[in-house]
């Protein structure tokens, strides 16, 4: 018996778990969710699924290939974060967003910062926020089989009434992966399997909402807290995303102020930022948190701990946590206490500029009046996209405009279009009693900057006024020679396109209610 | 203050069921055996025996040198054939004895020689203990009788026998409580003799009915022992969270069991001080666990200590049939140290030997992944460190946060991290680098500390013997005879104390020289660190060198003065 045998370090067994299986675990976890969001939403979020994890595992494959590292792509990581991703997108978003998304997510996020478990963010999110920021018009819209509608918590924002239960089952408008129900018998799962631990999401729920019933202005409403906590991806991000081992301390302590910090940054940016968007902010954020929570936040070896029961951690060891987090509160409440100032004079201002642009568009007008059964048409469309032909054009608002002697003079009708080439055009199109458009003007306007911005040029815009016909045609070559056709901007056909409907959807509008009928009465 | 378990652990497959039921079998080896004379913690034993000594079964062969030290005992008898460097089982060539076997294990006289232990007092005991050679049998090898000579006897409130066994494979201290219980019961009752205000407990893990009956039936009739199941969970047998659990208190790693109150001695060792104090014979054999799937009969064996692991493998039928071993383990698969040769001897402290077909380390290289910072080894870690910080830290050998703000040197080397962790991280591999870095670094400072002191004696040494000088002139200034001659003899007084002084201060400087020296040269691994080491030793030595001579002046100039 020469022979030389294998040496190693002890320990010489290892448990069966591996990185791959972890992670198919959270994939499994998260299957609820996805097939309540495919039933609900259709073939069109099984695509984007598809898409999105398709485009994760191959450019991981190819980003391997590129640095020359050993091909990462067996341990399933890119798959979960494909996934994830889809399941924060709405289903309505074009086919190129998750794939951009998914893309930005691993080479950017984390193949560029060393790969699996050296990303600083979630990489899921990360694309989020970059698809938020870069289309923020396609990234909000959102609905069901092509047909748009505000999510619950936009309603909820605009001060209007949910159903709760339909956001707990999963079956009202949101983003992929929106049923309540799925994801909490995902994360159950994810818990009881050993996959995440319990401190992360009950300390962000828990925080977020205490932060709910003492600034969510609605108090101990129970139905209102039920909706904020169902809705907006608070529990997506409380045990899928806050709960990213990468990103996330690995101290009990310290996930117990990781997710205190998470929730109150949720609630902070839901009460007083954008509704929707508030949790995938919140988390990044955090994440960026996590190297300092487990610099400070060292567990103390059990003899070292003076007696039975002491926790884990002593006061000096989180005093830097604590004030990161009191600098935190302080913050959020210095801005919040500046919104509350600022806001009345801002929406004062509003208003003043869009009695102006109203007034602009009705020519000879002393005074802007509601226009009663306009007002009535509106409120019967029930916020819901207008027409079929028009795009994603809603009706805001329906005015008249008066003379001196009380005379109608013209009509104001606000449109809010949501085909915009940045996200939502709205202007007011003044329509004369006898169906001519006297002008358009706009209240809402973001797009590029020498290009869409251009609409609101005298030249582009001018093409509206004086004529009376039925519907204006978008002619993109340009050389328009009848009175319906309207010139493209060059370079911005989509912002043309998506006025000359919204101005279509007026001149539709006005006409089923009463335009012809009004037309008479001042004939 | 008892608890059911301690916090963490894993459960590794105990594989026990390989040998679990195999009765014990005792095994003769022929040939030769072999004593490392380095069988414990501390210092090596020096052999007293040389080639061509006749030696008998029981007879020392190596004495222990120093405290903390352990006698080496044959365990055959025959013909010394060398004394000279021979492989161990921690891979190293150290000093042993090697005996050529005569196959008649002619005992010394006296051996088997019935003691009543209830006639001798604590010293007594002790001292049979240390004759002994006894050292932890369970795996550590601390010198037991060190370990039964704490400050403060009276303060110890539990003598715990280790019987938790929770090592996957080993089976050997379960078979040695099903068939030896009343044994160990008297060892344990030998033991409490030193402390009158113990209890005993004896830790079965649950899976182990048999071993617990036993165990159970033999402290029926004692009233202050018992035994205490304890819910399968690796590492139960741990020192510190076997004290965790019957004492309800957690030591740390710079402290002793004794200061919990608590003495922890495996069940193995406990029936070497039964036969050692009540049997009169020393720890010649022992019970070995040979098991693992590439061996044709896992067995419990009884085996004199020296014998080699070849000749073990061999008694267990060898390798399996379509089996090869691959991998040989001194111990079980979580702590045990894998074997590049089976040509080591069998150590005292050696519980049992694993023979794999399987490396599961090398696959596992294989299934590699980064840390996904799931902190799986933090929830595992039996002492609450947080395993996940301290790889990053050692990783960037950043020893300053190592040590001081994750306690890195608290780590028992348990290894639960590194088998619980997804992406099979090197865990306990990065951290015995971690510990073996500081503590060579610690060492060399050692080493610079005593050097400094040395320089600092050495001026010390330099102003007495200006004052000496200042007191003889001032004595030879005095003219008056009778006078002077007091103040002679005075200063001659003053001297004599000096010089005593000043060699005591020599001894002083030259063992703390002589250790730091010693553990310098163990412990640098680089050319550089020795150098360093070598620089600071030659510095010192010259510095004892300068003041014994300045010793000798200072007595010759005392000479002069006296008459």
């Amino acid at each position: 018996m020469n022979q030389i045998y294998h040496v190693s370090s002890s320990p010489h067994v290892r448990s069966r778990l591996q990185t791959g299986p972890v992670m198919y675990n959270v994939i499994i976890s998260l299957l609820p969710a996805t097939l309540v969001g495919i039933w609900r939403f259709g073939v069109r979020a099984g695509i984007i699924v598809f898409l999105s994890i398709l485009a994760a595992v191959a450019s991981e494959a190819i980003c391997c290939k590129i640095m020359k590292k050993e091909l990462t792509i067996k341990d399933g990581s890119a798959v979960v974060t494909g996934l994830l991703l889809a399941l924060c997108l709405s289903p309505l978003v074009p086919f190129y967003i998750p794939v951009l998304g998914a893309v930005f997510a691993i080479v950017v996020v984390k193949c560029m910062f060393g790969g699996l478990g050296k990303n600083f963010i979630n990489p899921a999110l990360a694309a989020r926020c970059f698809l938020l920021i870069s289309f923020s018009g396609t990234m909000t819209a959102y609905g069901v089989d092509g047909v748009s509608s505000a999510t619950p918590l936009e309603v909820l924002k605009g001060g209007g009434a949910v159903n709760v239960t339909q956001m707990f089952l999963g079956t009202s408008t949101g983003v992929i992966g929106c049923s309540a129900l799925a994801l909490l018998i995902g994360g159950l799962y994810l818990w009881i399997s050993g996959g995440i631990t319990w401190e992360i999401p009950a300390s962000m729920i828990g925080a977020f909402g205490i932060f709910m019933i003492l600034f969510g202005g609605q108090g101990l409403d129970g139905k209102f807290l039920l909706a904020h906590l169902c809705g907006g991806g608070i529990l997506m991000g409380a045990f899928f995303m806050a709960t990213d081992p990468v990103t996330s301390p690995v101290s009990s302590t310290g996930q117990l102020l990781y997710g205190a910090i998470a929730g109150v940054l949720s609630g902070l940016f839901r009460v007083n930022g954008s509704a929707a968007d508030s949790v995938s902010y919140a988390i990044i954020i955090t994440n960026l948190v996590t190297p300092m929570i487990d610099q400070f936040i060292v567990p103390k070896p059990f003899a070292y701990r003076k007696k039975e029961g002491e926790s884990f951690f002593s006061l000096a060891a989180i005093a830097p946590a604590l004030v990161l987090t009191l600098i935190t509160l302080i913050a959020g409440v210095a801005l919040s206490g500046v919104f509350g100032l600022t806001k009345d004079t801002i929406e004062e201002q509003e208003r003043a500029a869009q009695a102006a642009a109203y007034k602009e568009v009705v020519t000879g007008a002393e005074e802007i009046v509601d226009w009663e059964e306009g007002k009535a048409a509106v409120e019967a469309l029930e916020g819901a996209v207008y027409g079929s032909d028009f795009g994603r054009v809603y009706i805001n608002d329906a005015y008249k405009g008066v003379d001196a002697s009380g005379n109608t003079v013209g009509y104001v009708i606000s449109v809010t279009t949501a085909d915009g080439f940045d996200g939502k055009i709205t202007l007011a199109v003044g329509i004369a009693a006898d169906g001519t458009v006297n002008g358009i003007s706009f209240t809402e306007l973001n797009e590029t900057a020498g290009m869409g911005m251009r609409a609101d040029e005298p030249e582009w815009k001018g093409q509206f006024a004086g004529k009376n016909v039925e519907r204006f045609e978008l002619m993109k070559g340009g050389g328009s020679t009848e009175d319906s056709q309207i010139d493209s901007i060059s370079g911005a056909s989509i912002t043309s396109g998506a006025v000359v409907n919204a101005v279509n959807a007026a001149l539709d509008f006005y006409a089923a209610n009463g335009g012809a009928a009004a037309a008479d009465a001042a004939a | 203050m008892a608890r059911r378990t301690f916090r963490g652990g894993v459960h590794p497959a105990d594989k026990k069921a390989l040998s679990r039921d195999a009765a014990f079998r005792r095994y003769e080896p022929g040939g030769l055996l072999v004593f490392p004379l380095g069988q414990h913690i501390g210092r090596p034993a020096t052999a007293v025996v040389k080639k061509g000594d006749r030696v008998l079964a029981g007879q020392i062969i190596g004495e222990a040198s120093g405290f903390i030290s352990a006698n080496i005992i044959s365990s055959c008898s025959g013909t010394v054939k060398a004394v000279e460097k021979h492989r161990t089982v921690m891979g190293v060539m150290a000093e042993s004895v090697i005996i050529s076997n005569d196959g008649q294990y002619e005992k010394m006289p006296g051996i088997g020689e019935k003691v009543d232990y209830t006639t001798l007092d604590g010293k007594e005991i002790v001292q049979k203990v240390k004759d002994a050679g006894i050292v932890g049998l369970g795996g550590a090898g601390f010198p037991t009788n060190v370990k039964l000579s704490p400050k403060n006897p009276d303060g110890i409130r539990y003598v715990i026998a280790n019987g938790a066994e929770c090592e996957p494979y080993i089976t050997c201290d379960d078979q040695l409580m099903r068939t030896h219980a009343d044994e160990i019961v008297t060892g344990m009752k030998v033991m409490m003799r030193l402390f009158p205000n113990a209890k005993g407990v004896v830790v079965i893990e649950d899976n182990k009915p048999e071993a617990i009956a036993a165990m159970q039936k033999a402290c029926e009739t004692e009233s202050d022992i018992s035994v205490k199941v304890v819910p399968i969970k690796y590492p139960q047998g741990g020192e510190r969270e076997i004290i965790s659990v019957v004492a309800g208190i957690d030591i740390k790693a710079s402290q002793l069991p004794a200061d919990a109150g608590c003495i922890v001695d495996n069940v193995a060792t406990i029936y070497a001080i039964y036969q050692a104090v009540c049997e009169s014979t020393p720890l010649m054999e022992k019970a070995v666990t040979i098991s693992g799937e590439a061996v044709a009969e896992p067995s419990n064996l009884i085996v004199p200590i020296g014998t080699l692991v070849s000749e073990l493998f061999d008694a267990a039928g060898g390798a399996k049939e379509g089996t090869v071993p691959v991998k040989v383990l001194s111990g079980g698969p979580m702590m045990g140290v894998a074997l590049a040769t089976t040509e080591v001897p069998l150590q005292k402290n050696n519980n049992a030997f694993t023979f794999l077909e399987e490396d599961e380390v090398a696959a596992a290289e294989k299934q590699q992944t980064a840390c996904i910072r799931c902190a799986r080894c933090v929830h595992v870690c039996p002492l609450g460190l947080n395993p996940q910080m301290m790889a990053v830290a050692a990783e960037r050998k950043d020893y300053e946060r190592y040590e001081k703000v994750l306690y890195g040197l608290e780590c028992i080397s348990c290894g639960t991290c590194t088998f619980t962790c997804p992406a099979k991280r090197p865990l306990m591999q990065l951290f015995k680098e971690a510990r073996n870095d500081i503590m060579a670094a610690k060492a060399v400072k050692r080493a610079e500390e005593a050097a400094a002191a040395a320089a600092l004696e050495k001026e010390a040494a330099q102003k007495r013997q200006e004052e000496i000088d200042a007191a003889v002139a001032a004595a030879l200034r005095v003219r008056e005879p009778g006078k002077n001659l007091a103040r002679a003899s005075e200063a001659e007084q003053r001297l004599a104390a000096q010089s005593e002084a000043v060699n005591n201060v020599d001894e002083k400087v030259e063992a703390s020289v002589k250790t730091a020296i010693k553990e310098a040269e163990a412990d640098l691994a680089s050319n550089a660190k020795t150098t360093l080491g070598n620089k600071v030793t030659d510095a010192v030595r010259a510095d004892v060198a300068d003041t014994s001579s300045e010793e000798k002046s200072v007595k010759a100039i005392g000479k002069e003065d006296a008459k």
